[in-house]
């Protein structure tokens, strides 16, 4: 409890300092203008003036350690939350029978890693042929993008729809 | 008694300003109650185009114009996977797309659709050994050519640089718009928020499935927070009355809010593969069971960024033209132009869009 109390208060402190670095930033653009500009001119440059003050701090303050911290702390709710979100949903759905997003994930997948073998045995047998054509003998398979007779990947035709 | 008034009064110039101020605020009012409508009526896209070619979320639209193509070979724009093409033909005179139809390219665009909740397990794999070269293989037959002009722009820039290398026969010239290629440097925010010890990829993606476009809505947001959520609604105001203004700020603002989700492991793939392991700039990038290696790249390479771009800083983009094998290559930087400023501004249709409607035509035999 105490190591967040510690956190939290590190976060207010980086917050408070980035806040008032930011007014006095604010305050010292404010009165630096031309004063041969007339009136409503001096206006826009002193909100131009401190609009850019404000988003130099701003930016000085998204990369702080503070800031990615309860960055990092907000996406890991926003997670968990959906995780909860999708477990009760899932546990609703097998209740009533119906089909859940993981059994869809896993039909997918399935379909996924079958279209996969197929086409990279279709790859290796295109392989094979050109090299029958060249009369060359049967190249090794490789993962490097090097050398000009690598496999090319083979397109994977789809029915339109 | 002096007749005429002596402006260089303040009092007098601030109740000039004033009595402006109070006119112009009756016009702003008097345009609000169409406000809505206008809004609702934003047309996507300019130029006269038709659907050639589907697969399932992608359609591939060619741009339709009353005079012959001069040149032989065709032209293929890539987007991005994150956000609508339309961009590159926002509105008249601030279109990409119809700057090199006007100059006789015959002109495609890939639209990669909306994705649904089942293409979250679409990789990297299928949109570029799959749907690009089904693409590239349709336009082939379509057009007789044997080669083609690919122009990228962002996220489709780096996935036309990774097809370039991967079919280098395919390819006759690449243009890159703002791609990102090198994610070692930490000059953008993206590149900071991205690490593995701020953000699990793999959490998220096994929780969201697709990258919801709120979520990348809220990212580019907060790159400029100050612009985005003061400056923006108060220039707006002010100049909600002129005419040319709504109107482009409506068009533009139309894009800025149509985002679509990123399919899943596309998504955990350039998180992982590109921003927190940088591996296309290391000839490590995996496609499927291939590996890119930008040397393969040997076409005539057109290399185009914005100066003050701070979605992809120039420094992702500038690496790319000593990566590859190509003996032509040609960087265009337009100072002082932000991401989409590329695309749709002034400055840009002026100096780099003719500029590199004249180096394609060149290559172009």
């Amino acid at each position: 409890m105490s190591e967040n109390a510690e956190q939290f208060a590190e976060q207010a402190t980086a917050f408070q300092k980035i806040w008032t670095e930011s007014m006095s930033k604010l305050m010292q653009t404010a009165f630096t203008f031309s004063p041969n500009s007339p009136p409503p001119e001096v206006m826009k440059q002193i909100r131009s003036g401190l609009f850019d003050a404000l988003a130099k701090s701003w930016e000085e303050f998204m990369r702080s350690p503070q800031f990615l911290d309860s960055m990092k702390q907000w996406m890991e709710n926003a997670v968990s939350f959906r995780k909860m979100n999708n477990d009760f949903i899932a546990k609703v759905r097998n209740e009533m029978q119906a089909p859940s997003r993981e059994d869809m994930d896993s039909v997918m997948l399935a379909v996924r890693h079958m279209e996969t073998r197929i086409l990279d045995r279709v790859e290796e047998l295109s392989t094979q042929v050109q090299a029958l054509k060249n009369g060359a003998p049967k190249p090794a398979k490789s993962r490097s993008g090097h050398g000009s007779k690598r496999a090319k990947p083979q397109s994977r035709k789809r029915v339109k729809g | 008694m002096t007749t005429t008034a002596n402006l260089s009064n303040p009092w007098l110039q601030w109740q000039r300003a004033a009595l402006d101020e109070s006119f112009n605020a009756a016009r702003r009012m008097s345009v609000m109650p169409s406000l809505w409508q206008r809004a609702q009526r934003v047309r996507k896209g300019v130029t006269t185009s038709e659907v050639v070619y589907e697969e399932d979320r992608l359609k591939l639209l060619h741009y339709v114009s009353d005079a012959k193509p001069r040149h032989r070979t065709p032209l293929v724009f890539i987007y991005a996977l994150v956000n609508r093409p339309y961009i590159l033909d926002l509105k008249k005179g601030r279109s990409v797309v119809a700057n090199f139809v006007e100059r006789g390219f015959d002109t495609y665009l890939v639209d990669w659709g909306v994705p649904i909740p089942a293409d979250r397990h679409l990789t990297l794999d299928d949109y570029i050994n799959g749907y690009m070269v089904n693409v590239m293989d349709y336009l082939r037959e379509r057009t007789g050519a044997d080669q083609l002009n690919v122009l990228g722009y962002c996220m489709g820039g780096t996935m036309s640089a990774m097809f370039s290398a991967l079919h280098p026969d395919r390819v006759k010239n690449l243009i890159l718009l703002a791609a990102p290629i090198d994610f070692a440097t930490r000059e953008g925010l993206l590149n900071l928020w991205t690490r593995p010890e701020n953000f699990d990829v793999d959490k998220f993606v096994d929780a969201f499935g697709n990258c919801p476009p709120e979520f990348l809505q809220i990212s580019f947001m907060l790159l400029k927070p100050v612009q985005n959520l003061l400056e923006k609604p108060v220039n707006f105001y002010e100049h909600m009355h002129d005419e040319k203004y709504l109107e482009d700020f409506l068009t533009t603002e139309a894009w800025l809010q149509d985002n679509i989700p990123v399919p899943g492991e596309v998504y955990r793939e350039f998180v992982k593969y590109l921003y927190q392991k940088n591996l296309l700039t290391q000839n490590r990038m995996p496609i499927g069971k291939h590996i890119v290696n930008l040397a393969n790249i040997t076409c005539p390479v057109l290399n185009i960024m914005a100066g003050a771009d701070d979605l992809v800083p120039c420094g992702q983009s500038t690496p790319f033209n000593d990566l590859v094998g190509s003996k032509d290559r040609k960087t265009m930087l337009l100072n002082g132009s932000g991401h989409i400023g590329l695309a749709i501004g002034g400055r840009a249709q002026e100096e780099i869009w003719p500029q590199a409607c004249d180096w394609l035509a060149a290559r172009d035999c």
